[in-house]
């Protein structure tokens, strides 16, 4: 039961902040496209904003990792 | 690696700028202010004379023609290649002129003929369409001799008048007039009469008279037969259909013939422009021109002897100071080495480097493909990569696709290598045939602890590098404030590891203090930069720092994600009992993983540097070095030929 509960634990902390990070994504992707197709030289700037909200999913891997190898 | 810039001044007397500015662009090594802008100085900018202004009108009116042409024949050759210099490269703007004149003509020539050709093929085809619907119709009294045929189109609520109409053409013809009539469309009607010749002019007027409109046939044609005529337009219809190949094939021959010459012609027009355009950015007093303007250090003295071989004592140039407000404007020129050009376009993609930064393309030819291949780790994978990229070597040879492949060939390398130490070979498959990592095997779930510390280790040294050159840049531009931030998180994150080291039992105890010490010094360092806020902006500052470094985790993350899709595509090829099905199964999943990891690692590895590296030293956002250089060059022309 208490390694169910690890497993479950470390799965939503990957799987909620996957969800936080695709809606980031979302919103950042389409306004992106939109800026890129009048100011094509915001290429650099576009894939940094796209690319910010990841750092919340390889946190939620980060904790999902800690409670894995803790439990 | 950023070019050393020296700010020059050319003056002369106005007589020698007609041919100062062509030298100027044969040179090509001078960045040319505009005067207007040049803040330090004030001088008048020159004023075009009408000939100059008249040619500058007339280059632009030709440029138009060449694009318009360019383009129609891009569209009708379907396919745009680079220019490739021949002996159109040295033609003069006169001879284009007169050329793109001639090849106006016979487009418009052909096109005329085309239009002419497709308007009478619409027209045949309503006739053709109508006369056969009419043909079965037709009675065999229609073709007796001494009898005359009139076709009318009718609209169905004219048809109850119609009916009455041919009554009256009865009596008129004495019984002899006979109609027919057939539906044709959704509201249009053909009506057939067929009567004695001799009563031809009579039927005309009377069915003038009742506004009947009649379906006259061009003249060619009229006075035919329906079947004789509908023979007549079939041929007509298939000559023009031959035509309009021939003139299309001309086309066609046309477009593939002069698009190359075209192209190379724009950019002749176009260095001539910009000639017309710098004489706007020179100076002038009553009888002197003056050229402010950046060349590299190591053209200098280059420059001051085509000016003496050109114009002797005519001219003479001058090296001048940089005032403070200019130092932000100084034009930045970046030189690398052929391996490290793509990685160069990666940092300006970001931004062009500050004139007093330090160039980051090195750095960034060195990490980024080795972050990718820590990432993807896989000697199958990275062995197609290498094949793919350069497959695609000779395909794709400017632009940030090629920059792509570029980069991808570098991390392929190291993707082999880390493949290696990982013991992967397309997934698993290494292992089932018994090769052994040489380091530690990433499918294995007791090796995530390991793979999660080198991730951090590589953050810690990553982001440790980005502060000492952060450092040295806030010493280049002395920025008190700068220094002790950086300094001091440089401090903080050597504070953080002696700690972790301690608290993981890696380091003996003692050093758990002076972890915790240096660590204080580290934030108190920061401390002196931030001022009053430094309570509560200090800690703030310093835990997006370590947020920066467990961002380094993404390279176990991804690693981990592409070593269990490889493992899942080895193990469900295993499962399916034919072997056929299995290994297909296998392949499609193997490539799924391949295209994977070709653009995330490189998205990743990219915002590494991006975000977590150069946030810690880097601004950019200078003006790149634009030199006034022709397009086209006599090297080019000798380098291409």
């Amino acid at each position: 039961m208490e390694q169910a509960i690890i497993a479950l634990a470390a799965s939503l902390a990957i799987a909620v902040t996957a969800l936080a990070t695709a809606l980031a994504q979302r919103a950042i992707g389409s306004a992106g496209v939109g800026a890129l197709a009048e100011k094509p030289e915001l290429a650099g700037t576009i894939i940094i904003l796209v690319a910010i909200p990841e750092t919340m999913v390889i946190l939620g891997f980060a904790v999902a990792a800690i409670i894995l190898l803790g439990g | 690696m950023i070019l050393e810039m020296v700010r020059v001044q050319i003056w002369g007397l106005k007589e020698h700028l007609e041919r100062m500015i062509p030298v100027l662009h044969e040179f090509g090594y001078l960045q040319i202010d505009d005067v207007r802008e040049v803040q330090d100085v004030l001088l008048e900018p020159y004023s075009l004379n009408e000939k100059i202004k008249l040619q500058q009108q007339e280059v632009d009116l030709l440029i138009a023609n060449i694009n318009g042409l360019i383009e129609l024949f891009t569209s009708l050759s379907k396919k745009r290649t680079e220019p490739v210099f021949d002996s159109s490269s040295s033609e003069e703007i006169s001879d284009i002129r007169s050329k793109v004149s001639d090849l106006i003509s016979q487009i418009q020539y052909l096109n005329n003929q085309k239009k002419a050709l497709q308007d009478e093929l619409i027209s045949l085809s309503k006739y053709y369409s109508l006369l056969r619907a009419i043909a079965p119709l037709m009675p065999s009294s229609s073709e007796k001799s001494g009898n005359a045929t009139i076709r009318a189109l009718v609209h169905t609520s004219q048809m109850g008048n119609m009916k009455l109409l041919a009554q009256q053409l009865k009596l008129l013809t004495k019984g002899k007039f006979e109609m027919i009539t057939v539906k044709i469309g959704e509201s249009t009607n053909a009506v057939i009469g067929i009567f004695p010749l001799e009563m031809i002019s009579q039927v005309e007027t009377f069915m003038k008279n009742e506004k009947v409109a009649q379906l006259i046939l061009p003249e060619e044609y009229a006075y035919l037969s329906t079947d004789d005529a509908l023979q007549y337009i079939q041929k007509k219809i298939d000559l023009n259909h031959q035509e309009l190949d021939e003139i299309d094939s001309r086309l066609h021959r046309i477009a593939n013939n002069w698009l190359n010459p075209l192209q190379i012609w724009q950019l002749i027009c176009k260095d001539r422009a910009d000639e017309f355009d710098a004489y706007t950015k020179v100076g002038e007093t009553d009888y002197t021109f003056t050229i402010f303007g950046w060349v590299p250090l190591e053209n200098l003295e280059n420059l001051r002897l085509v000016l003496k071989s050109n114009f002797g004592k005519n001219a003479t140039l001058s090296v001048i100071g940089v005032p403070e407000e200019l130092k932000e404007k100084i034009p930045v020129s970046i030189r690398n080495p052929k391996s490290i050009t793509p990685f160069e376009d990666f940092v300006k993609l970001r931004a062009v480097p500050k004139y007093s930064d330090i160039d980051p393309s090195t750095l960034v030819a060195i990490f980024m493909p080795l972050f990718f291949g820590m990432m993807v780790g896989d000697v199958g994978y990275g062995a197609l990569m290498l094949i793919l990229t350069l497959l695609f070597r000779k395909k794709v040879k400017k632009g940030l696709l090629a920059d792509f492949f570029g980069a991808l060939r570098v991390g392929s390398v190291w993707t082999m290598i880390f493949g290696i130490l990982y013991g992967e070979y397309f997934g698993t498959l290494g292992e089932k045939v018994g090769i052994p990592p040489l380091w530690i095997s990433r499918s294995e779930g007791g090796n995530i602890t390991t793979l999660i510390l080198m991730a951090l280790v590589v953050g810690f040294g990553h982001i440790l590098l980005g502060l000492l050159i952060g450092i040295w840049n806030a010493i280049v531009h002395r920025s008190r404030n700068e220094i002790f931030e950086r300094l001091g998180m440089f401090v903080g994150l050597i504070g953080v590891i002696i700690l972790a080291g301690s608290l993981t039992r890696n380091l003996p105890h003692g050093f758990n203090i002076l972890g915790w010490i240096v660590l204080a010094v580290g934030l108190g360092t920061m401390a002196i930069s931030l001022g009053t806020t430094s309570l509560f902006l200090g800690p703030v500052e310093f835990v997006g720092v370590i947020g920066n470094v467990l961002s380094y985790l993404r390279i176990t993350a991804l690693g981990l994600a592409s070593v269990f899709l490889a493992k899942v595509a080895n193990d469900m090829g295993g499962m399916i009992g034919s072997v056929f099905v299995g290994v297909l199964i296998a392949l499609v999943i193997h490539a799924l993983n391949l295209v994977i990891g070709m653009l995330s690692p490189t998205i990743q590895s990219m915002r590494l540097q991006y975000v977590e590296f150069f946030r810690k030293f880097y601004e950019g956002g200078q003006a790149p070095f634009k030199p006034f250089r022709r397009r086209v060059t006599q090297e080019a022309i000798q380098s291409k030929n």
